[in-house]
């Protein structure tokens, strides 16, 4: 059986699919959309599998390909007239097609890892149950797309196959709506879009998911194999039963299965030594980058009596999650650049100081940005800079704040700003305290 | 080279013929093919005759298990063939030439016949000398590495009969193998005959005469899906007599049977 198996592994499609696979994975990961998978392991993992919407077509295709050889070289006369049953038959032809895909998927995989494993460091259990599914749904792909193949042994079963199966990928969120838990449950590649650097995949979520698309495989491997309309009815069966069982395991809160965050990846990682400079878990491997500029913040920020000692990431996620409020903390939001290092170190300063005049969640008179802007900037001696979220207007206005500020009196100065982040803290921040206007 | 011999291939056979039917139907789409044929057939060579329709690839492919018998009954060594018979134990004794020879056209000559020695579930560590000797007896050894889409028709033929040889088949069943082969080849096909006939049952179908006297053991000829004839290449050519078409005994001995058989059907 396994020499058979090689024959197969050499002389069936299985060579050219895997191949077909992993050059059109890496091109996707790479050049697709940019690279947006260089925060971590958990990123790449789930980037892959949203990638799968052109992978499992193709899978479908290759195995709708395969099963035509049969019909194509009419083979059946002469196998009809040899003991081993078909069920034994298919069996070395069904193992290649899924090792193929198996390894052109993990290629792929490994063309990310390369790029990332000098910056990332967290790598949760879940990302190998994300990676497992992506698996799965590829073999079961290339099985449904033999067990087609062989029951409509046309040459355009392939093409139209795999246009289907995009098709099909693209439908099922529309059709599922506004049950979103539902679509996660039959489509491998829903919320996998652009994954956020605290995102990840609940366990019962993969497992759901895992439960159908082994449900699928089961029956295209029966359908591939049958030799009777019986055992084509019933193949039904694990098809009915895995729906149904996955539909049961997947959450039913959209809220639950949809934006999960890892607790783990957003919890702090610190410095040992002083001042604390803290990131979140995913960006472990940046914290040796963000240490000196975060310290070189917390110098200028010595100016301010009582101003923060520490650095943390913003560990805020979406919707509603965020980091506990300390005064004596400033925030800096920490991401990855497409190379896995820290996008944009040389901001960092300016960002910790602007974070020092930061006010308490839920506060309802907190400092403007412009105020915050001009401080900051007098505090480091810079002339505000916009960040591509900001609007011009706006960004004038700083930059007349930070004038007017420039001007005064070294203590006149050093008082507003003082001022500007005492009532920021105490969230009663008043309108023209920068220009000496307050009314 | 050595292998062990398992306790099925020393059992003395218990059956008298390895291929036996009686009043056999078989059917081809909806025609009647094989209508009624009697047919008893022990070790040696077969040549299989007859006119084009008379039901030979039918007859065939009743005999490989590739097509159920209508009626009648079948026995292949020693065991009956019908609707319910477990066919894997039989199946395993045969070779099987079909006229249209199937194939993976990229595997290599090895790799194929590697293959059809797996689904004639032959044993593992019988297989790679199997598969050498079935490529050398062919004359096949030097392509064996070869791609079988690669292989001109002659070589096609051998590669077609390594595969259905390599098992050592008790019936082997060879529908027109010599299609395609040159002269020297056919020469060298009639020895290897000769040699398999030895200790199996070998039916061979095809529409040269010439090849069947000089290498077969036997002559069955058939029209119509019914028994004309079956005797010795010598008896085949006392049959004809100066009046009847051929240019060799044998040929004249084939249309004087023919001619008789097609008179008293007509009555």
């Amino acid at each position: 059986m396994t020499r058979i198996l090689g024959i197969e592994l050499r002389r069936s499609a299985a060579l050219g699919s895997a191949l077909a696979l992993a050059v059109a994975g890496t091109l996707l990961l790479f050049f697709a959309e940019g690279i947006g998978f260089s925060t971590g392991w958990m990123q790449l993992a789930m980037t892959q599998r949203l990638y799968l919407a052109v992978l499992w077509p193709l899978a479908l295709a290759a195995g709708a390909w395969q099963a035509r050889r049969e019909h194509r070289s009419n083979v059946e006369e002469l196998f009809g007239s040899t003991p081993r049953p078909r069920a034994h038959r298919i069996v070395p032809t069904v193992g290649a097609m899924g090792v193929a895909v198996v390894g052109g998927y993990l290629a792929m995989g490994i063309a990310g890892a390369l790029w990332i494993v000098s910056t990332a460091r967290y790598f949760p259990a879940a990302v190998l149950a994300v990676t497992a599914v992506g698996v799965l749904a590829l073999v079961a792909a290339v099985w449904v797309g033999l067990a087609v193949g062989r029951l409509l042994p046309s040459l355009v079963t392939a093409p139209a196959l795999g246009i289907a199966g995009l098709a099909l990928l693209l439908l099922i969120p529309a059709a599922t709506r506004p049950r979103g838990w539902l679509a996660l449950v039959f489509s491998p590649i829903y919320e996998m879009n652009m994954p956020d650097a605290y995102a990840t995949v609940p366990g019962r979520v993969s497992a759901a998911q895992a439960v159908w698309l082994a449900a699928l495989a089961v029956a295209a491997v029966l359908l591939f194999a049958s030799g009777g309309r019986r055992i084509r009815v019933a193949a039904l069966l694990p098809l009915v039963l895995g729906a149904a069982l996955a539909v049961t395991v997947m959450p039913h809160q959209n809220r639950f299965v949809t934006d999960a965050i890892d607790p783990v990846a957003r919890a702090l990682v610190c410095t040992d030594d002083q001042p604390r400079v803290c990131v979140s878990r995913v960006h472990s491997g940046l914290l040796a980058e963000v240490t000196p500029k975060a310290r070189e913040a917390l110098t200028v920020l010595t100016k301010l009596p009582g101003g923060p000692t520490e650095v943390h990431e913003d560990t805020t996620a979406y919707p509603d999650v965020y980091p506990a409020w300390r005064e004596d903390v400033a925030l800096v939001s920490v991401e990855a650049g497409p190379d896995g290092h820290v996008l944009e170190p040389s901001a960092i300063p300016a960002e910790v100081v602007f974070g020092a005049f930061a006010s308490p969640p839920g506060c309802e008179k907190p400092a403007g940005w412009p105020e915050r802007v001009a401080a900051a900037s007098w505090l480091t001696g810079r002339e505000p800079v916009a960040d591509e979220m900001s609007d011009p207007a706006m960004l004038d206005s700083a930059v007349q704040l930070w004038q007017s500020l420039r001007q005064l009196p070294e203590a006149e100065a050093q008082k507003r700003v003082v001022a500007l982040r005492r009532a920021a803290l105490s969230c009663s921040v008043d309108e023209g305290l920068l220009t000496g206007n307050a009314r | 080279m050595m292998r062990t011999v398992s306790a099925d291939e020393t059992a003395p056979t218990t059956h008298p013929w390895a291929v036996h039917a009686q009043e056999l139907r078989v059917r081809a789409g909806r025609h009647l093919a094989v209508d009624g044929l009697d047919l008893a057939l022990g070790t040696g060579v077969h040549g299989l005759l007859g006119p084009n329709g008379a039901g030979k690839t039918t007859l065939m492919r009743a005999l490989a298990t590739v097509v159920k018998p209508a009626g009648g009954r079948l026995t292949l060594l020693g065991e009956a063939v019908d609707g319910r018979a477990d066919l894997r134990r039989v199946r395993r004794g045969l070779g099987y030439l079909p006229q249209q020879f199937g194939f993976y056209p990229r595997f290599t000559v090895r790799e194929f016949v590697e293959y059809m020695a797996w689904l004639k579930e032959m044993p593992k560590s019988a297989v790679p000398g199997a598969v050498q000797r079935a490529i050398d007896r062919v004359g096949l050894t030097a392509k064996a590495g070869a791609r079988m889409k690669t292989l001109s028709g002659g070589m096609l033929r051998r590669a077609g009969i390594a595969q259905a040889i390599v098992n050592d088949p008790a019936v082997l069943l060879l529908d027109e193998p010599t299609v395609g082969l040159d002269p020297e080849q056919r020469l060298d096909f009639r020895e290897l005959l000769r040699d398999l006939g030895v200790d199996s049952c070998v039916l061979v179908s095809t529409h040269l005469v010439e090849d069947v006297v000089v290498a077969c053991t036997d002559v069955v000829l058939i029209n119509e899906g019914r028994l004309v004839y079956q005797g010795t290449p010598d008896d085949l050519m006392t049959q004809g007599g100066q009046g009847d078409a051929g240019d060799s005994p044998a040929e004249r001995g084939y249309s004087a049977l023919l001619r008789r058989h097609r008179a008293e059907a007509g009555r």
